[in-house]
């Protein structure tokens, strides 16, 4: 595996004060995969999203995604870099409409005729979103704003997504929806993601790779299916 | 003369001061929990201030007198402002427009009370001025109780600027003044005193009070109360605090203090006019608060000084740098509050007094080592 | 009723005026959650460039309106990125102290510059004479008519910018929210900046404006205090949260205070303006239109 290809996070930590939320992270996510994080809650999972986006900076160690350093990006420049993060608690806009958010996705790119293109892809891909293009966007629910963000980021033109708990108070079957969609553009498009979830079964079925994280450091990884069949370590650390 | 500073991390306040008895609280105080031994050493403090205040002014000369009253009038008022915008947290620019109602009490009384008893009138006035501005006060806090931030300061603005107009409402035209104001007939000062020694006594006996009063309200229950309020609303009110009520407190107490300044204000310029209270003055002691740190009445004494002296001393610097210009002197003033209030809040947020006091355990620790 | 329609009428160019005010403030609340206290104070600076362009040089009108707003754009640009950008996230009497500085900064500066012993005029932009209606004469002139008319230009101008142009929706996203915003790639710093600026312009506009209808408006101190009370005694009335509030407040401040200036007196109008500050705040400590909830992720 070259580590010029995808990301690469090395020994990083970051602290919150005397909290060390991340404590010598280290992972590797291949282009055109789906990398699930696990964990139980604080440990760590938000944080090394949140890292890697630029939104909390490192004490130390290294980021790389396609061989460039995202640790002295800004934030607003790393969308440029291929990476769209859709955190969480949604971060839908509730004050605009649901064609506004879409658009501002999409805006950092410049291009009007693709965005357009790109629009009315999300809308075939969304179709409740279609149906509420020009609502305000505090009028959807739970699972709707889950669509809207995920569509979202997607008008980035994203290689690498990074999603933050999607499944957070969602229905079963929508979740099932987002999580069809993230394999359906893996599959076509050879999108990555890097799926954090408390969910881990769900989780672990639709990822190629898995990291689990405990206290802020790595305890497990490797191939999916490998961990979901290592019953004591879903004990301790999964939940099921 | 003792300060209000905020007490550190390490000191053992509670918001609910008034559900836990502090240690050192004994049973006959005026000030709820306020300790007899504060009480004492701010008397003390207060007692010998003054008797070295009384021997400044016997040695100053005329001229420095006429300097000296201004700055303990100033003072009234910047410690006033002090216990609202620092110790509860309510930003108010409207503090010159209870000047303004304390200056023109002092000076309608003078005018229609006519006494033998000059000087005790005159403490009767101010006593006056006191009661009509805290009442002036009490209804502003009432009105704005449910005001915050910017609303609260927006609205002290408005107020700051249209309280002073009234004078030039047609019905009441002619008694106010209009913009002429109110001459004041001030009384003649006791024998062997000549007259600006005789108003630095009293500006000064009015500080040392004001401050003793501000500094012992600031230690008692009342005081931490003010500062849970300030610190945390929610809390405070949880724990059985009467948020309204308190803000309107500090707002009456305020008001109280800077209506005395005004009249001083009144009786040393000898007259109560509305070409005295400009936006500009409650800007300035806005200024001299934030100058000498938030919530430090001692800190309110150094802003009160310098932004006195400084038309002064814009005078002086001019001079030496050979501006002849009076339209630049005159300004100097304004663009140094100005720079002040922006920079302080950048640079410095602790103010003066923050300086010192970190200096002071800068030095205190290393003493230890 | 003629004179009470007339009156109506003469306080709706002021009421314009100060809706334009309104709006400056608006745009700053809405972008960085502050009120601009040194709005006033920016305004008469700009509006005394134009009057030391118009007076002293002898430029046109026009011109010198441009100047105003351009002048305007860069103090108010420079405004944020200097002094406010570092207390935007803190306590709110932080702001407040600093816009305050900056108030009394720029009138001093002002009075440096162009002195404090006079009070100038400033020409208005069309005749003030009253339309004639037969035999009576309006309180409507074409100068107020020009108000008018600019200021709902403006709005329709802003309204255009922040709902239907790229840049606007950036700038609104990085208004409501500033963190998701970064994420998608929206230089939030920069607009912030821009959003003051513009709305600095937009001050700058009302200085214009407001300069023209009376003699003696233009003096660093006075008028212009009075205007930023009247700017945002009607964001106020309107909610600092909205625009379309603010031109509404602006409105219902003009028409009263013609009324009051005319049956009960006309020289404390000071009085009035907080009177009806107070009242609204009173019943909506948040102005009338303001929103209920706080802002959701």
């Amino acid at each position: 595996m070259s580590s010029s290809d995808g990301l690469a996070v090395e020994d990083v930590v970051t602290t919150y004060g005397a909290v060390r939320a991340l404590d010598g992270v280290s992972l590797h996510v291949a282009p055109g995969t789906i990398t699930a994080v696990l964990g139980a809650n604080g440990a760590g999972k938000t944080t090394l999203l949140r890292t890697i986006n630029g939104l909390v900076r490192p004490a130390s160690g290294r980021i790389t995604y396609g061989g460039k350093d995202l640790v002295r990006t800004r934030v607003e420049d790393v969308v440029q870099s291929g990476i769209a993060h859709v955190p969480e608690g949604r971060g839908v806009i509730t004050e605009l409409t649901v064609e506004e958010n879409l658009r501002l996705g999409a805006l950092w790119r410049g291009d009007r005729g693709k965005s357009v293109e790109s629009l009315k892809q999300m809308y075939a891909m969304f179709p409740p979103l279609k149906d509420r293009q020009q609502r305000s966007a505090d009028t959807l629910s739970g699972g709707e704003r889950q669509m809207l963000v995920v569509a979202r980021a997607l008008m980035a033109r994203p290689n690498l997504l990074l999603l933050d708990e999607p499944s957070l108070g969602l229905a079963p079957r929508i979740t099932a929806q987002i999580m069809a969609t993230l394999r359906r553009l893996r599959d076509e498009q050879g999108l990555t993601v890097v799926l954090v979830e408390q969910n881990a079964r769900s989780a672990l079925s639709v990822a190629d790779d898995a990291v689990v994280l405990n206290l802020g450091k790595v305890v497990a990884q490797g191939k999916a299916a490998d961990l979901a069949a290592d019953e004591k370590l879903r004990h301790a650390y999964l939940g099921f | 003369m003792s300060d209000a500073k905020t007490p550190g991390p390490d000191a053992p306040e509670t918001p609910a001061g008034a559900l836990i008895a502090p240690k050192t609280a004994t049973s006959s105080d005026r000030f709820g929990a306020l300790s007899r031994s504060t009480l004492l050493r701010h008397t003390l403090f207060a007692l010998v201030g003054f008797g070295l205040l009384l021997l400044l002014i016997r040695l100053l000369s005329d001229y420095r007198n006429t300097q000296l009253a201004p700055i303990a009038l100033t003072t009234c008022a910047a410690a006033g402002l002090t216990l609202l915008v620092g110790l509860s947290g309510q930003i108010s620019l409207g503090n010159g427009a209870f000047m303004f109602v304390g200056a023109y009490t002092t000076a309608l009384l003078l005018e229609h009370w006519h006494s033998a008893h000059g000087n005790l009138q005159l403490i009767a006035v101010f006593a006056a001025a006191i009661v009509v501005s805290s009442l002036f006060g009490g209804i502003v806090g009432v009105a704005g109780a449910r005001l915050r931030g910017p609303y609260l300061a927006g609205a002290t603005l408005a107020l700051a600027i249209g309280l002073p107009q009234i004078v030039n409402y047609q019905h009441l035209s002619d008694k106010l003044g209009g913009n002429n104001g109110v001459v004041v007939i001030a009384p003649n000062p006791p024998a062997g005193w000549d007259i600006y020694r005789w108003r630095s006594v009293l500006c000064c006996a009015a500080a040392v009070i004001v401050l003793w009063f501000l500094a012992n309200v600031a230690h008692s229950r009342i005081g931490r109360s003010l500062r849970a309020v300030r610190d945390d609303e929610i809390s405070a009110s949880l724990a059985g605090l009467s948020v309204p009520r308190l803000q309107v407190l500090a707002f009456v107490i305020s008001a109280g203090c800077a209506g005395l300044a005004g009249g001083l204000l009144a009786v040393v310029s000898l007259v109560a006019g509305p070409g005295a209270f400009p936006l500009a003055l409650s800007l300035g002691l806005l200024a001299a608060v934030v100058f000498g740190g938030l919530g430090s009445l001692a800190g309110a004494v150094y802003g009160s000084i310098v932004v006195t002296l400084l038309p002064q001393w814009s005078q002086d610097v001019s001079s030496a740098l050979n501006i002849h210009s009076d339209k630049i002197t005159n300004n100097i003033p304004l663009v140094v509050y100005g720079v002040v209030l922006a920079v302080a809040m950048l640079a410095v947020p602790n103010g003066v007094q923050g300086a010192l006091l970190r200096l002071r355990g800068l030095a205190l620790s290393r003493l230890r080592r | 009723m003629f004179k009470f329609l007339n009156l109506t009428l003469s306080g709706v160019s002021n009421g314009m005026i100060y809706a334009a005010v309104a709006l400056a403030l608006v745009m700053i609340w809405r972008a960085t959650r502050i009120v601009n206290f040194a709005q006033g104070a920016m305004l008469m600076f700009t509006t005394f460039i134009a009057w030391d362009l118009a007076q002293q040089h002898g430029v046109n009108y026009w011109v010198c309106l441009v100047v105003a707003m351009l002048s305007g754009f860069v103090i108010g640009g420079a405004a944020e990125r200097f002094l406010v950008r570092p207390v935007e996230t803190g306590p709110p009497l932080n702001a407040v102290i600093v816009t305050l500085g900056l108030f009394i900064f720029l009138q001093g500066l002002a009075g440096m510059i162009w002195g404090n012993a006079q009070a100038h005029s400033y020409p208005p932009g069309f005749s003030i004479l009253g339309y004639q209606v037969g035999k009576r004469t309006l309180l409507f002139a074409p100068n107020d008519l020009y108000i008018v008319i600019s200021v709902v230009i403006l709005v329709v101008l802003l309204y255009l910018l922040f709902n239907r142009t790229p840049v606007g929706l950036r700038m609104r996203a990085a208004a409501f929210n500033p963190e998701v915003a970064r994420l998608l790639g929206v230089r939030v710093g920069r607009l912030l900046t821009v959003g003051w600026a513009l709305a600095a312009a937009v001050g700058a506009l009302a200085g214009i404006l407001a300069a023209g209808t009376q003699p003696g408006y233009v003096a660093p101190s006075g008028l212009f205090d009075a205007l930023l009370v009247y700017g945002f005694t009607a964001a106020v009335i309107g909610g600092l949260d909205s625009p379309l509030g603010a031109v509404i407040g602006g409105l219902i401040l003009g028409v009263a205070l013609s009324l009051a200036d005319n049956y009960i007196d006309n020289n404390i109008e000071g009085m009035y303006a907080f009177i009806i500050l107070i009242a609204v705040l009173m019943v909506r400590p948040n102005g009338l239109f303001a929103r209920q909830h706080a802002r959701r992720v």
